[in-house]
């Protein structure tokens, strides 16, 4: 039986989601010991470019391009893959656990009476049997998991959970036409994406915290000015958060987002677990504390033990030399 | 109106956790608490009940005998009364299992609105909401931060999507996911924790709405073959250097050259 694995794309602004990229990745490198074919799905309106671009990361690109289906709504959405699902019959079917992708799956997972498993952070066959990696307890257990008899099964990873990598030739595009069907019992009134250009928190590749060591909203426009640098984000304790200096949507942590970045460096932030459970996978850690017993060095790669008003401003001139050097 | 709240007894963020020698199976100290994000649930449910001037709040979750704990705690906020679906012979913790058992008692049960937590702080699925909907077949909105009563069968949500914000009617009857920004939850009084000492909590079994734990245990299609701690990392490297800005240069010398980040 063909072991194909189905990508579900998410765009952004007429790009594709960074992390969409990361599961075509990681399902072609699995796809190729079984001689089977991935397959990316981009669902929305306008999606032409995207399909052109998709061809280098999958086998078959299936487009379905609809001017109903421009913004996300789980109801649209669902039809529309499960109807790609039932045509098709996937051996396995990829999503990011992003907000979208943690709306949608579950839904949809129900739907088809599959099986899911959820924030997942890794993925790899032994022998002919899948197995997934996912964390527990903020980080502090991590498992594998399988599946009993699922057909079809469904899998929502964490962004930053694998390398991109493009390949050489292009692959076919095939496009679907899908009645779509809107859940007349929800109204949508108005959407308000925000700030466009910001890099979404948890695919950032470089995060850049700021805590209580900060000592006021004022002091974080260093951190938006090397961030901006390295092409990143700014990111936030929850006391920070507490104290309105910064908005929820860049906590990091337990209660607020979890976050595997390249690179993440902690500033004035003591460690505690709240915090540690979200940022403990990141690649490389830094931090950069006055006191030396902070726990938050249990858990970085590198540390500075020193004032971080005396730090940050060296170090924006050296990231941002580094960044003109390549 | 009848909001049945779905809240969660997790293992608390402190509590030790430890691997078995086969590693099929945790033991956790005994430390739980009801799930972060359940809390805001709970409050959100009272203060429509107390705007409404009418309604009734029904907690419930499904769990093991100690998550009557978690019960109590939601009482004491001021919950009317508390059902535990006892889970003890269940051999997998499967997120299609337990959505088929809320969503049978929600059926029994009746409802206007159910509330459930962004995502239970434990397994960080996030895929009890969406899941429990799609079986009941009502509508969902993820991750609300503000709801507001319009008509008796209509509500209006804010609620967070990817990159911003969305603001959506929904008819109801309806299932919502709650976000941090919604309320501020209230700490139980003491009378409350006196009111729900002596309330009585149901234990149920599945049974009684029609769904057979055995058969259940079939339909479980997920289950973990091994748990292990993370691989750790090797202790921290201090920086040194004379002054500030020498410590900067060694900290990106060691980044680019040791760690290849950046
Ligand atoms: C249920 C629950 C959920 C929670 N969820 C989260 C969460 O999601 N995310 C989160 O972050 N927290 C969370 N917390 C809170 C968490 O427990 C900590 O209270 C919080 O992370 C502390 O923030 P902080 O490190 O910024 O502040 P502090 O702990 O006050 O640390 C400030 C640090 O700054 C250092 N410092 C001060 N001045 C300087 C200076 N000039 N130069 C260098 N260093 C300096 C100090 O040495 C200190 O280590 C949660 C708590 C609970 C109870
Ligand atoms: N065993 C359970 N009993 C009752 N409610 C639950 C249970 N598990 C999860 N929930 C609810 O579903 C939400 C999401 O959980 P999860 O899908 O596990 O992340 C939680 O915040 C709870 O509101």
């Amino acid at each position: 039986m063909a072991k194909d694995i189905y990508v579900f794309v998410e765009c952004k602004d007429g790009t594709i989601r960074k992390a969409s990229l990361e599961l075509l990745s990681k399902a072609r490198e699995l796809t190729e010991k079984t001689f089977s074919n991935v397959y990316a799905v981009a669902v929305g309106f306008g999606m032409n470019e995207i399909a052109e671009d998709l061809k280098f990361f999958a086998d078959k690109v299936i487009i379905v391009d609809n001017q109903d289906l421009k913004d996300y709504r789980w109801d649209t959405y669902r039809g529309v893959l499960e109807y790609i699902i039932k045509k098709y019959n996937p051996f396995m079917v990829f999503g990011v656990a992003t907000a979208t992708g943690k709306d949608l799956f579950p839904r949809l997972a129900a739907r088809l009476n599959t099986a899911i498993i959820a924030d997942a952070i890794g993925i790899e066959y032994e022998g002919e049997e899948i197995k997934v990696r996912k964390p527990f307890f903020g980080g502090k257990i991590l498992s594998w998991m399988a599946f009993r008899h699922g057909i079809a099964p469904v899998i929502t990873f964490r962004p930053n959970s694998f390398a991109i990598e493009k390949r050489q030739t292009g692959g076919e595009i095939v496009e679907e036409t899908v009645e779509i069907k809107k859940d007349p019992r929800l109204t949508t009134l108005k959407l308000n994406k925000g700030s466009n250009h910001k890099v979404d928190l948890q695919e950032a590749d470089f995060i850049i915290c700021g805590g209580r060591g900060m000592k006021g909203s004022e002091h974080f426009r260093i951190l938006e000015e090397i961030a901006y640098i390295m092409n990143g984000r700014v990111g936030a304790s929850r006391a920070v958060v507490d104290s309105k200096w910064r908005e929820y949507d860049d906590q990091v942590g337990k209660s607020g987002k979890t976050v595997a970045p390249k690179v993440y460096i902690g500033c004035g932030i003591s460690g505690a677990l709240h915090h540690t459970m979200g940022m403990d996978t990141s690649k490389t850690i830094v931090a950069i504390n006055k006191d030396p017993n902070a726990p938050i060095f249990q858990y970085a790669d590198y540390g500075i033990v020193d004032d971080l008003f005396a730090i940050l401003p060296a170090l924006k001139e050296e990231l941002k030399k580094t960044k003109e050097e390549n | 109106m009848k909001i049945l709240v779905f809240i969660k007894h997790v293992a608390d963020t402190e509590a030790r956790i430890l691997i078995s020698s086969d590693k099929k199976t945790l033991e956790i100290e005994n430390k739980y608490t009801m799930s972060f994000f359940d809390e805001f649930a709970v409050e959100e449910a009272l203060r429509i009940k107390e705007k409404l001037k009418e309604g009734q709040v029904v907690v419930c979750t499904f769990g093991n005998k100690k998550a009557i704990e978690a019960l109590r705690t939601a009482v004491a906020m001021g919950a009317d009364s508390a059902f535990l679906i006892d889970n003890t012979d269940m051999e997998n913790d499967d997120p299609m299992v337990n959505a088929k058992v809320l969503s049978g008692f929600a059926k029994r049960e009746g409802f206007d609105l159910i509330l459930c937590g962004r995502q239970a702080i434990d397994d960080e699925n996030a895929c009890l909401g969406p899941m429990i909907a799609e079986f009941l077949d009502i509508p969902h909105v993820s991750t609300i931060t503000k709801l507001e009563i319009i008509e008796i069968k209509k509500i209006l949500v804010e609620s967070e999507i990817e990159g911003g914000t969305a603001l959506t009617e929904v008819q109801l009857p309806a299932l919502l996911t709650v976000q941090k920004g919604l309320n501020e939850p209230r700490v139980p009084l003491i009378t409350g924790v006196m009111k729900a000492m002596k309330t009585a909590v149901p234990v149920v079994d599945p049974s009684e709405f029609g769904i057979i734990k055995n058969e259940l245990n079939n339909e479980s299609r997920t289950y973990v073959l091994s748990y292990e701690p993370p691989s750790g990392r090797p202790p921290v490297k201090i920086v040194e250097g004379e002054a500030a800005d020498i410590k900067v240069k060694n900290l990106i010398e060691l980044l680019r050259n040791e760690a290849r980040a950046i």
